[in-house]
């Protein structure tokens, strides 16, 4: 490829992304409905509150004709359990994904594939306890544009690190298991993590299938020396090379 | 007596130099000094000898508090000694410590002795019982005093960082209730500066010194800062001690000054120099205070209060000075309620005695106290006299009048309190006049005067504003035209009601009026076209926006409980004849103020027993509602027909299901209805009234109680499937009955106005609403099975539609899930129904 990125978005592009979330706020100025192109925003009037997308709600928070109102799981209280469960329930897997809100029954239904950045799961009425896809840049972007509508927005810019951190030590360490040959669990993990780890993971995976292709390639000319034929698997593995 | 021509006490040489402290015992019969030495002092009150002296004691005690019986001292090697007052002797060690002692405190009645130390925990042990112990773990640097209320509920310590930790002690565990930040400063434990918070002899209320050399009061009730005492100490304060009625306060400090303040007033009665004093004690009954100095000198000061002020001491238990106090805040109610305690009654001093009196020939030596049998010696109090001769009623809360008064009478009913919707009693010195959705009002009390802010959610449309008040407002009602204020009468000035337009195109808009004499203002409502009044002498005054008045009618039911008023219609609550709990009936009026037509008269709020309202308002739509005491928020169906009117529950705040897990506990102040939402303020860890900052708005959808709610996800996927289903039935169950309330309500807006086009147009969206969710109903119903198609066909039978158009739908949705019978009973029905309205034509 001519582009010199790497496969995968960049953390730019997944913030994008993220901007297409929808966040709850609190006007202090009336606006009329504005007609887009994922359809018309609710016609905003103070003090009620109103699900816009994110990019619009920073728009008017920029221009203060808006307060956001920080989705229950960026509270300082949710982040600490969800911390905990991080590092002392469950050491080992990522926190469960907030429980999908249409609910999914038997039977097939349109919204059941769904999927972020088009849930509500950054609103004020998303479950708390629960970090959902977009949580570390919807988290930084917040932290960002609005700390005054943030409650105690220095212990959870504290947390947020601090989950970060726990979190890709638990990235970096499903490589381990990946060298056993297993998968691990990727539920839960957010857009960025994703994006942020892709690099490495795939950069060990890639020596890792180096490394055992040489040690198989080693193996086969051993076997042919036996007697034993076949090894046009060879020629697919240095294609790549 | 002024200051000057006092005779300066001399100090006795009780100690070493070094620190001293004393104490009282609670009998006022011994004086209890400690020192540097290893030797304790003794002194008898009244009695100018040498002090019995007890020995056997180690050196550098630091801290003594006492019983009628015993004394307890805390030494800096770590021991905790309870010493006998009638042996005069060692009695036993109460604890050891690794670390110096720094405060020991006992409780009233004796039983419990707090231990602070350089260590981390506070101890309080049993004295009778040393193997019973309490901790107090929470603080996380050493304690450097302690102090129990007086109830012994709650102990205070004042921690080395800065920092004043409280707990109850009522559980069986002590438990951390609230952490004061900001009213001490750090001082570390062997300083001279005191940080000890002194609890006010009424126990609903402390002092402390403050980093800035005065002494705030602080309330328990809610952790506001109150009254302070200001501007006297030039440096940091060593001692700290209220007389035993709370009337007065004497501080000593830096400076070389002891203070006496009144407590009433928060001003300085008189000043003594005296140098580094350490610790104050007020003897329980006499005008009699001592201190001790760092020197290791005793001072025993009698008549301490100067001449003038004498009769402070001889006061009966005084009130803590409150901002606003609680109790003392008079309710607009109409009945004035007994007066509290001792308040007003005038001090007369002693009385003389009457002529030839027995006392007086016989003279004391016969009558006094020799051959008196009756002796006190369990401090019970009950052979304590006071000037008169008579036993005093020291014991008494002073706020314990009506309640006792109460008992006595055969039987009183309770009355609705009135209030103002939307607004909050004072707390501190704030108190918010009016929430609502177009903005809030709150004032600050600044003594003289006060401060009223306005502030609007919409910045466009409106301008904040805030004004110097000298009338002392205590009641607001906003809106959209203006601002709505009345202050109560006091001597001098009657009522008064004062609007405020926000736009204006003349030069003064604003206005005032005033109320006849006598007569107090109870509620204010103001909407688009009046202003409604309801007064103490049970006047319902309304007056145009421009302070016409328009009407004056006396109210029906009294006394006037509040008002609230929608376009012409003016809703006003009073308390009507009194129920079968004793407690009156509510009794609401609507008035069409313009047509002068009732709409429904006198007509009974629909309450629970013993429960009253909190709020009442009139929804966007124009439909009444109250929320109550018992958390739920009603609206009034068809309340344009006199006697028709019911009371529908819209939402039960105890069924929410943020609450299901039973880990919240969790209140809601009510802001208003708009947009078919409930809007208001959730309150947190009990507190009843939203306080600063203000909070954020929150709001909730309907859901009117029909049966027990689903249960929050617990996240076990298994039992999903099932459940699922049923919640999808019940939750279109409620929507159902949700829609056809607020269609009635919404046709009885058509029917009784002029209705517009669009108005129309909803209503008819509203009722096609209303079969879809029948029809979603009966989809679901049809799926489940065969079996339940009656109640699908019952489904048809509620629709509302003329057309015949939903009974088709019904009937194809039960030809898809293959209900052949089904589907023949709904094309009956529909037939019927096409024929009956051909029938009706």
């Amino acid at each position: 490829m001519a582009l010199p990125l790497s496969a995968g978005l960049t953390p730019t592009e997944v913030a994008f992304l993220c901007e297409m979330e929808m966040v709850t706020v609190i006007p202090r100025q009336r606006l009329e409905s504005i007609s887009l192109l994922s359809g018309p925003t609710p016609a905003l009037r103070p003090p009620h509150r109103s699900p816009l997308p994110l990019w619009l709600a920073l728009l008017l928070k920029r221009q203060r004709r808006a307060n956001i109102l920080p989705p229950p799981w960026l509270l300082p209280l949710s982040l600490e359990r969800i911390l905990k469960y991080e590092t002392e329930t469950s050491p080992e897997t990522f926190s469960p994904p907030p429980p999908h809100p249409h609910p999914i029954s038997a039977r097939p239904s349109p919204s059941d594939s769904v999927s972020p950045p088009f849930l509500p799961s950054s609103t004020a009425d998303a479950p708390a306890g629960y970090l959902p896809y977009h949580w570390l840049e919807l988290g930084e972007i917040l932290l960002e544009a609005c700390p005054d509508d943030i409650p105690d927005s220095g212990r959870v810019r504290g947390l947020l690190r601090d989950l970060r951190e726990v979190r890709m030590a638990k990235m970096r360490g499903s490589v381990s298991a990946v060298e056993g040959g297993g998968v691990m669990s990727l539920k839960g993990v957010g857009a960025m993590e994703v994006a942020e780890g892709r690099g490495f993971i795939v950069g060990v995976m890639d020596g890792l299938r180096k490394l055992g292709s040489s040690r198989e390639v080693a193996r086969r000319e051993r076997e042919e020396e036996g007697g034993a034929g076949g090894g046009d698997d060879e020629d697919e593995d240095m294609g790549f090379e | 007596m002024a200051t000057t021509t006092q005779m300066r006490v001399r100090g006795r040489p009780a100690h070493t130099i070094g620190p001293t402290y004393l104490s009282y015992t609670p009998d006022g019969t011994k004086l209890v000094t400690v020192g540097s030495n290893n030797l304790f002092r003794v002194y008898k009150t009244g009695f100018d000898g040498e002090p019995t002296n007890i020995d056997d004691c180690p050196e550098q005690n630091m801290g003594v508090d006492s019983t009628n019986d015993f004394f307890v001292t805390g030494s800096e090697d770590g021991t905790v000694s309870k010493y006998s007052l009638e042996s005069m002797s060692f009695d036993n060690f109460l604890m050891r410590c690794s670390l110096p002692i720094r405060d020991v405190s006992i409780s009233r009645d004796g039983k419990w002795c707090a231990v602070a130390s350089d260590e981390l925990v506070v101890k309080i042990v049993r004295t009778n019982d040393t193997s019973s112990v309490m901790y107090l773990r929470e603080q996380l640097k050493p304690v450097k005093h302690i102090s129990f209320d007086p109830s012994s509920n709650y102990i205070a310590l004042s921690c080395t960082d800065g920092l004043v930790y409280f707990y109850s002690l009522t559980g069986d565990e002590p438990e951390l209730v609230h952490k004061v930040d900001g009213l001490i400063r750090t001082v570390e434990t062997d300083e001279e500066i005191s940080s000890r918070v002194a609890w006010h002899p009424d126990g609903r209320a402390f002092a402390a010194p403050t980093a800035t050399r005065d002494i705030q009061v602080m309330s328990r009730g809610d952790w506001e800062k109150q009254r302070a005492f200001t501007g006297g100490h030039m440096g940091d304060i060593t001692a700290l001690a209220w007389s035993p009625n709370g009337a007065m306060l004497a501080s000593a400090g830096k400076d070389r000054k002891i203070i006496l303040w009144e407590t009433k007033t928060q001003k300085i009665l008189t000043t003594y120099d005296y140098a580094d004093v350490m610790d104050i004690a007020w003897h329980p009954t006499k005008n009699l205070l001592s201190f001790t100095n760092s020197n290791g000198e005793v001072y025993i000061y009698n008549d301490f209060v100067p001449g003038d002020h004498a009769h402070l001491v001889k006061l009966g238990s005084q009130p803590a000075p409150f901002v606003h106090d609680p109790l003392s805040e008079i309710s607009a109610n109409a009945r004035k309620p007994t007066v509290n305690g001792h308040k007003d009654v005038p001090h007369r001093g002693a009385r003389r005695g009457s002529p030839d009196s027995l006392d007086d020939i016989l003279g004391s030596e016969i009558m006094g106290d020799e051959d008196d049998f009756v002796v006190d010696d369990d401090g019970a109090g009950y052979a304590l006299v006071n000037a008169n001769g008579k036993r005093p009623n020291g014991d008494t809360d002073p706020f314990d009048g009506p309640l006792t008064k109460r008992r006595n009478q055969t039987w009183e009913p309770q009355y609705h309190e009135s209030f103002q919707p939307g607004s909050t009693p004072w707390r501190g010195n704030r108190k918010y006049l009016c929430l609502n959705l177009i903005g809030f009002v709150w004032t600050v009390d600044q003594d003289t005067h006060n401060t009223v802010t306005v502030e609007f959610y919409d910045h466009e449309f409106h301008r904040d504003f805030h004004f110097t008040d000298t009338f002392l407002y205590d009641k607001a009602c906003l809106n959209d035209n203006g601002t709505l204020f009345s202050c109560p009468a006091n001597k001098d000035t009657p009522a008064t009601i004062f609007y405020r337009p926000h736009e204006t195109w003349t030069t003064r808009a604003d206005w005032r009026t005033q109320l006849p004499k006598g007569e107090d203002i109870t509620a204010i409502s103001l909407n688009e076209s009046f202003i409604t009044v309801t007064t103490t002498a049970n006047y319902v005054r309304v007056y145009t926006l421009f302070g016409i008045p328009y009407r004056v009618y006396r109210q029906k039911s009294s006394p006037t409980v509040t008002c609230a008023s929608w376009r012409d219609y003016v809703l006003t609550l009073g308390n009507g004849p009194v129920g079968a709990d004793g407690n009156t009936k509510l009794l609401c009026t609507i008035l069409n103020i313009k047509r002068d037509e009732v709409c429904q008269n006198e007509d009974l709020v629909a309450l629970p027993d013993g429960e009253t309202v909190k709020s009442v308002f009139f929804s966007d739509n124009g439909d009444p509602c109250i929320y109550d005491s018992t958390g739920t928020l009603l609206t009034l169906l068809h309340w344009r027909t006199p006697s028709q009117a019911t009371w529908i529950p819209l939402l039960d705040t105890k069924l929410l299901s943020r609450l299901a897990s039973g880990r919240k506990t969790e209140s809601y102040f009510p802001i208003a209805v708009a947009d078919g939402k409930f809007h208001c303020i959730i309150l947190k860890g009990g507190d009843q009234y939203p306080y600063f900052p203000r909070p954020l708005l929150s709001e909730f959808d309907f859901q009117i109680p029909l049966t027990l709610n689903p249960r929050p996800d617990s996240g076990d996927d298994e039992d999903d499937e099932p459940a699922n289903e049923g919640d999808e039935l019940k939750k279109l169950e409620g929507d159902f009955v949700l829609k056809s309330l607020l269609t009635a309500q919404h046709q009885d807006l058509i029917d009784s106005t002029k209705s517009s086009h669009s108005q129309r147009s909803a209503l008819a969206r509203m009722e096609l609403e209303i079969d879809k969710t029948l029809l979603q109903m009966m989809a679901v119903e049809c799926r489940e099975g065969e079996e339940r198609g009656m109640r699908a066909l019952e489904m048809v039978t509620l629709m509302r539609d003329r057309s015949g158009k939903m009974i088709e739908a019904a009937g194809k949705v039960a030809e898809r899930y293959g209900r052949a019978v089904l589907g023949e009973k709904i094309r009956e029905v529909g037939e019927e129904k096409l024929l009956g309205v051909m029938d009706e034509d």
